[in-house]
């Protein structure tokens, strides 16, 4: 009882290169924020014992991690790719995912900018359809690329009978 | 051949229930007149309306009542009188009608509120009589369309009415679906009538109802095995024994002394008295919710409907078009395996409630899977006892490891707790902790080992476990809308994934935890033939 066997290829496409910029801006604002905790934590606790400074030390280098790490990481992570019939995103940087959802099965097409987003010229898109497990979003694409693309899949979905479950 | 003309909602989805601030666009065809509920209606409201305030008003008239004011007298009063008024309400304000196009009701005093259901999205129609509305002939409709969480509820229609209106509102749903010739008119050639109760259409051809399942009360023998409810009983007698503490008898000194006495002298009877007491209570309260739940079941197919009707107390009547059940759910729990018991659940899309609808008590298994493969339609392919594929020595692997590190955890922990602490705990507390969880985690994973396994059939995906409970989901590969290939950091190392089929039916997925990453992917490669093609490696 051998079962079939595939093996998935790589998605085509890299989302914006600035996102590279805008996943470090956003993910160091968090470290800043640990870090002027620490700062206070260290100035108002001066009598600390050992562990405590060891402690802290650990949590400025742990908060600075994701930050130094993750975005070269993700950028080569995630990746996508849309045809005629399905969309396929690959994301994630330590839990990896990859996602497929036939285009006759999506119910609408989404896309988002936040502030920090419009800043760095990028769009989010979201697909989903009728499962509530089922959303997938390519995260950060250029605004263009992410506008032609919902252009694309809204045109492609549109034209698709049935109500998609 | 004429063309069915085009249903009115079929490019949109039904986006819920939309303001009503304008006259409603008049329905193509045919118009039917609003109408109220029953009147009977006006009996049940005020019961349904004292349940609300009765909480409320027992908490005011106990606050007054312990301050000495003397308008705690006026309570009782004024709870009655509230009820009356606010239950009236509904009754004043809720209309509804039958369309040619859609089931439409309005309700609200201030807000007012239109729910419309167009009837090519009707998924299910369920009927609900509690005991009060029972004795008066009423039943509550509830309206399923495709949105899972918004269901229309119409609370008193005479009950004959709403049987009619169930049979209509489904026959019109199919009819809307199906190329047929004519569906404009219900199957008798008539339209609605006008302002009359809802119309009860004859299918032209009249379709003996099939019976698929009916209670059998040896299956009460179940019953105390399903410990599902054995929470609930739990719950409440926590919540009890917080009055318990209060009787005073407890704290008189001689209750305490004899108790104390009786205590000394047969600890070891008292607590075998309280098992064999407690055992007996748990069966007493497992057979009696069986009963009233489970009363009265009849699973029946009815054309292209399977409707379940069930219920002691409060009767259940839940029809759903078999179009929309994607899939069944076999669940045999620890307790009820060697008495070879099993529980049947479908998986549809458009009913609430999670979209699993419990069709089957705890039965036998082969009664479970007979009906389950009846619902599924009598496949060739056995999903519900065909040999599963196993996941392998590394997904067994990863289940036991991620078990020991937990117990490991939780052992360091308590050493370091009697470590640090400054009472003399002895040295011997996390050894004891490992030696007790260290076996019992490696028994429990090996079970749910067992329980793991997945098998792709012609038309259905069947996934099994890991779980204690063994839990078998069977869905249509057509039914899957799309796939999710997870791997956590360790799953990658292991060269491990979790495949997620994802569906509108059911809990919305279907998880096959630690496969092979390539059989991952070929498994959803085969299920849904031609949406990977253009992603796979060549």
């Amino acid at each position: 009882m051998s079962e079939p066997t595939a093996v998935l290829r790589e998605p085509t496409n890299l989302v914006s290169p600035r996102a590279v910029s805008y996943w470090r801006v956003s993910s160091g604002i968090g470290t800043l924020v640990v870090w002027v905790a620490v700062a206070v934590t260290w100035l108002l606790w001066s009598e600390r014992p050992w562990w405590a400074t060891a402690l802290l030390l650990l949590a400025v280098v742990a908060a600075a991690v994701p930050t130094v790490l993750m975005p070269p990481v993700r950028y080569r992570i995630h990746r996508w790719d849309v045809t005629d019939v399905a969309v396929h995103t690959r994301s994630g940087w330590i839990t990896r995912e990859e996602r497929i959802a036939p285009l006759s099965r999506v119910q609408t097409v989404d896309s988002t900018q936040g502030a920090l987003m419009r800043f760095f010229g990028l769009r989010s898109l979201t697909v989903t359809t009728a499962s509530a497990a089922g959303p997938i979003t390519i995260d950060c694409l250029d605004a263009a690329v992410a506008a032609d693309l919902v252009a694309h899949l809204t045109a492609v979905t549109g034209a698709e009978r049935g109500d998609a479950t | 051949m004429t063309q069915p003309p085009e249903p009115p909602y079929a490019d949109e989805p039904y986006a819920g229930p939309a303001p009503y601030d304008e006259p409603a666009p008049k329905p193509p065809v045919a118009e039917a007149e609003w109408q109220r509920m029953d009147v009977r209606y006006l009996v049940v409201g005020p019961f349904a309306a004292a349940r609300q305030f009765v909480i409320p008003a027992g908490a005011a008239a106990i606050g007054l009542g312990s301050t000495g004011s003397p308008w705690a007298l006026l309570a009782l009063p004024a709870f009655v009188v509230l009820s009356l008024l606010f239950g009236m309400v509904p009754w004043l304000t809720t209309y509804f009608r039958v369309t040619d196009t859609a089931f439409e009701v309005r309700r609200g005093l201030l807000n007012k509120t239109r729910l419309t259901a167009p009837l090519d999205r009707v998924r299910s129609v369920d009927l609900e009589a509690s005991l009060v509305s029972r004795v008066l002939g009423l039943t509550k409709v509830a309206v399923g369309t495709g949105v899972d969480d918004t269901r229309i509820e119409l609370d008193g229609i005479a009950k004959a009415d709403g049987e009619g209106l169930r049979r209509f509102l489904l026959t019109r749903s199919r009819a809307a679906a199906a190329p047929s010739p004519a569906p404009a008119t219900d199957a008798t050639g008539t339209p609605p009538a006008e302002g009359g109760p809802p119309p009860v259409p004859a299918p032209a051809v009249e379709v003996e109802p099939v019976e698929l399942a009916r209670i059998d009360w040896s299956w009460l023998r179940f019953a105390p095995l399903s410990l599902a409810r054995l929470a609930v009983l739990a719950g409440a007698l926590t919540f009890l024994s917080q009055f318990v503490n209060d009787i005073p008898v407890l704290e008189t000194e001689a209750a305490r002394s004899a108790y104390d006495y009786v205590a000394a002298q047969a600890l070891s009877l008292v607590l075998v008295v309280g098992a064999v007491v407690a055992l007996v209570a748990w069966v007493v309260v497992a057979v009696a919710a069986f009963v009233v739940q489970w009363w009265n079941l009849r699973l029946v197919r009815d054309g292209d409907n399977l409707r379940l009707t069930a219920g002691l107390i409060t009767t259940r009547s839940t029809s759903v078009d078999e179009k929309r059940v994607r899939g069944v759910k076999l669940t045999e729990p620890l307790l009820m395996r060697p008495a070879g018991g099993a529980e049947l659940a479908t998986l549809a899309t458009g009913v609430g409630e999670g979209g699993t609808t419990t069709v089957l008590p705890p039965c036998p298994r082969t009664v479970a899977v007979r009906v389950g493969e009846d619902i599924l339609g009598r496949p060739t392919d056995e999903p519900l006892t065909v040999d599963l594929h196993a996941h392998g020595w590394l997904a067994r692997r990863r289940l036991h490891v991620q078990e020991q590190v937990g117990v490991l955890v939780v052992a360091g922990v308590i050493a370091l707790v009697v470590a640090l602490v400054p009472w003399d705990l002895p040295w011997w507390i996390p050894l004891a902790f490992l030696v007790v969880f260290v076996p019992l985690g490696v028994v429990v994973c090996e079970a749910q080992y067992r329980n793991l396994g997945h098998r792709l059939t012609a038309e259905h995906l069947v996934v099994v476990g890991p779980s204690v409970v063994r839990r078998r989901e069977v869905i249509e590969s057509d039914g899957i809308i799309g796939w999710v290939v997870q791997q956590s950091f360790f799953q990658r190392r292991l060269g491990l994934a979790t495949l997620v089929a994802t569906t509108a039916a059911g809990g919305e997925k279907v998880v096959a935890v630690d496969l092979a990453l390539p059989v991952a992917v070929g498994l959803a490669h085969a299920a849904t033939p031609g949406v990977l093609d253009e992603f796979l490696a060549a």
